[in-house]
């Protein structure tokens, strides 16, 4: 996990979380734009995760309160499963630092 | 991934370039971090590691992919270059020769509209979202045409002949006027945009003299900075003619009836027949039906088949335009499949005014983008992945039942899913595969790259080829291009050492080598 802390420190997730997330970048409008082709609606990944055995709970991200800002900023750049990993001039470290307290509802 | 290299370049050589780029296109877009490498990689490759990249350098302006393109030039150094890299099945972003450097265009995202011809000038990090979006919120009456992974990139996707379901899906037929970055740096236009300011650059293809826009398709001969593409004025009507297929060799028939309407022109659009496995692998996993490594039996077929009460092959046919043509081309369908089969045609209806909620399966034949057919790719659970398979083939039933049976064998021989359909051009037809498979199961990553070969051998026998391949089988699918020993694949690299002498754009790509690089085929 060091070397996951030090990724974290260096995008800025840690010190931004605790310093309370100022209004900008809108994590909600990124998320909607950056990755809701699949994870709303009838997006790859809620079809993915919404089939999951035993909790079809899981296919809406948005509606979740088992994610942490940590954990999302590590899938989003290493994968998991079937998500491809997305670059940083795709979602750059500060539009997925939103995204991600967003996400976790501010929780690092 | 830790820091690959380029043939015959060493760390500080590279360090040098990016550290000069980054000049260009600021600190913060210049990627080359382990993890930054990382997230270039091919997820669905068999070796992701074959096809890693140095770095990325990403963009903004077309100025600066000219000067990115002559730093390249200066340091020897070669490029990559992608649009919004979702290119899954054949390479995502992952670059042809290993320690390339990605050229990643997606930040370039700009639009301008010609709502009085139809007509987007789009630049590569445009996706279908962001088009359809963007039409969506100016109230503009056209309907853009959308791939069964939408995610990608617009123009990205037309320069490598993808397709979609309206009558405007051959996309890369709907490019109209380019601008490109050639591979010493020069920016040019093509067609009627060679003469500055002309106001038909994205109306009239041809310009005067050859016309260089296919020649920018699936090539490495330039940078593709923006594009015109033309869209399908929004229809008054839309008609939809849905049908099941029982058997297997209904095929045949379906293909030539198909041919014939496409032929005639009463139908435009381009459908797909295809099999079962296309929405069981969206909706459903394997181990719900199947829990032995062969190819799932007839019995489970059965199953798949009575659960979703779909046929052995599926096909949409789609009508757009006025009601009244739409109509009368409808009826004069649905008597000729009559003729064929008493099943009937499901008939759908949809006019201007009317809310458009297409259920999933018929959201991209309403011009709506999508992801979910790319959830096959957990057919198989765990890590999955597929690659893309697709000979072209004379329109005609014979020759698709021919290959069905083929191909359908060799899925069996090595313990595959079938995952095959037919879509239909105006004088061919391709029979796209979507090889699924399971990155976790190695004895099955163990077959697939002879299964792939295996395929193609098939192929080739035949005399068919690909139309469009992964990275791995660039060189393999060239090799079989091979009219007066490989005649076109001189002519090819000709140009290219011609345009580009230092060798420094997307070497391999489509199987053509620069000479700098030219001992690397494989």
């Amino acid at each position: 996990m060091n070397a996951l802390k030090q990724l974290l420190l260096a995008a800025g997730l840690i010190a931004i979380a605790t310093t309370a997330a100022s209004a900008e970048p809108d994590g909600k409008a990124l998320y909607t734009h950056r990755c809701g082709m699949c994870h709303q609606g009838i997006g790859m990944a809620v079809q993915i995760l919404s089939r999951r055995p035993g909790d079809p709970s899981k296919g809406l991200l948005e509606q979740r309160a088992d994610l942490s800002a940590e954990y999302i900023f590590v899938v989003v750049r290493t994968g998991t499963g079937n998500m491809p990993r997305i670059s940083r001039a795709e979602v750059s470290d500060p539009e997925l630092t939103a995204i991600a307290l967003y996400l976790s509802r501010g929780k690092p | 991934m830790k820091q690959v290299l380029p043939p015959g370049m060493s760390a500080a050589q590279m360090d040098k370039a990016l550290a000069a780029m980054a000049r260009v296109v600021g600190d913060d877009w210049v990627l080359a971090t382990d993890l930054d490498r990382d997230t270039y990689l091919d997820h669905f490759a068999v070796d992701e590691s074959a096809h890693a990249a140095a770095a990325a350098v990403a963009p903004l302006t077309a100025e600066q992919v000219v000067e990115v393109v002559k730093l390249a030039n200066t340091h020897k150094l070669p490029l990559w270059p992608i649009s919004r890299g979702k290119n899954f099945g054949y390479g995502g972003a992952a670059p042809r020769l290993k320690g390339s450097v990605v050229l990643d265009l997606s930040r370039m995202k700009k639009i301008e509209f010609d709502a009085e011809n139809g007509v987007a000038l789009v630049e590569p990090g445009v996706g279908f979202y962001d088009l359809y979006d963007y039409i969506q919120q100016h109230k503009l009456p056209f309907w853009t045409s959308v791939p069964g992974n939408s995610w990608g990139s617009v123009l990205g996707n037309a320069l490598d002949r993808g397709v979609g379901y309206t009558t405007y899906g051959q996309h890369t037929e709907k490019l109209c006027g380019m601008e490109v970055v050639l591979p010493t740096g020069e920016l040019m236009r093509t067609g009627m945009g060679a003469m500055k300011d002309s106001p038909t650059w994205n109306l009239y293809r041809y310009g005067f003299g050859p016309s260089w826009e296919q020649m920018l398709v699936q090539s490495n001969y330039g940078v593709v900075t923006k594009a015109g593409v033309w869209l399908m004025p929004a229809p008054e009507s839309m008609v939809g003619l849905d049908l099941e297929l029982d058997k297997p060799e209904d095929l045949g028939w379906a293909v030539d009836l198909i041919a014939g309407l496409r032929r005639d022109g009463l139908l435009v659009q381009s459908p797909s027949l295809g099999s079962w496995l296309r929405g069981a692998a969206t909706l459903t996993t394997r181990k719900e039906w199947y829990d032995k490594p062969d190819a799932l039996p007839d019995d489970v077929i059965a199953a798949i088949r009575k659960r979703f009460n779909i046929g052995w092959w599926s096909v949409s046919l789609r009508l757009y335009g006025y009601e009244a043509v739409n109509e009368a081309a409808a009826g004069v369908i649905q008597a000729q499949f009559a003729k064929q089969t008493s099943q009937p045609m499901t008939v759908s209806r949809w006019k201007q005014g009317q809310p458009m909620n297409p259920s999933p399966g018929a959201a991209a034949v309403a011009g709506i983008p999508i992801t979910f057919p790319l959830a096959n790719a957990a057919w198989h659970g765990g890590r999955g992945g597929h690659m893309g398979y697709s000979p072209v083939l004379p329109a005609n039933g014979k020759a698709a039942m021919e290959q069905f049976r083929r191909t359908y064998d060799r899925y069996k021989e090595f313990g595959m899913d079938y995952h095959g359909s037919f879509a239909m051009g105006e004088r061919s037809v391709i029979n796209v595969n979507q090889v699924l498979f399971n990155k976790d199961d190695a004895d099955m990553m163990s077959r697939v790259n002879r299964f792939f070969r295996a395929l193609v051998a098939d192929a080739t026998e035949k005399r068919y080829g690909e139309y469009r391949t992964h990275i791995d089988f660039m060189d393999l699918i060239a090799s079989t291009y091979d009219f007066n020993n490989h005649a076109l694949r001189r002519a090819n690299e000709a140009i290219k050492d011609a345009l580009d002498p230092n060798g420094v754009l997307a070497p391999g790509k489509s199987g053509i080598w620069p000479k700098r690089y030219r001992d690397q085929r494989a």
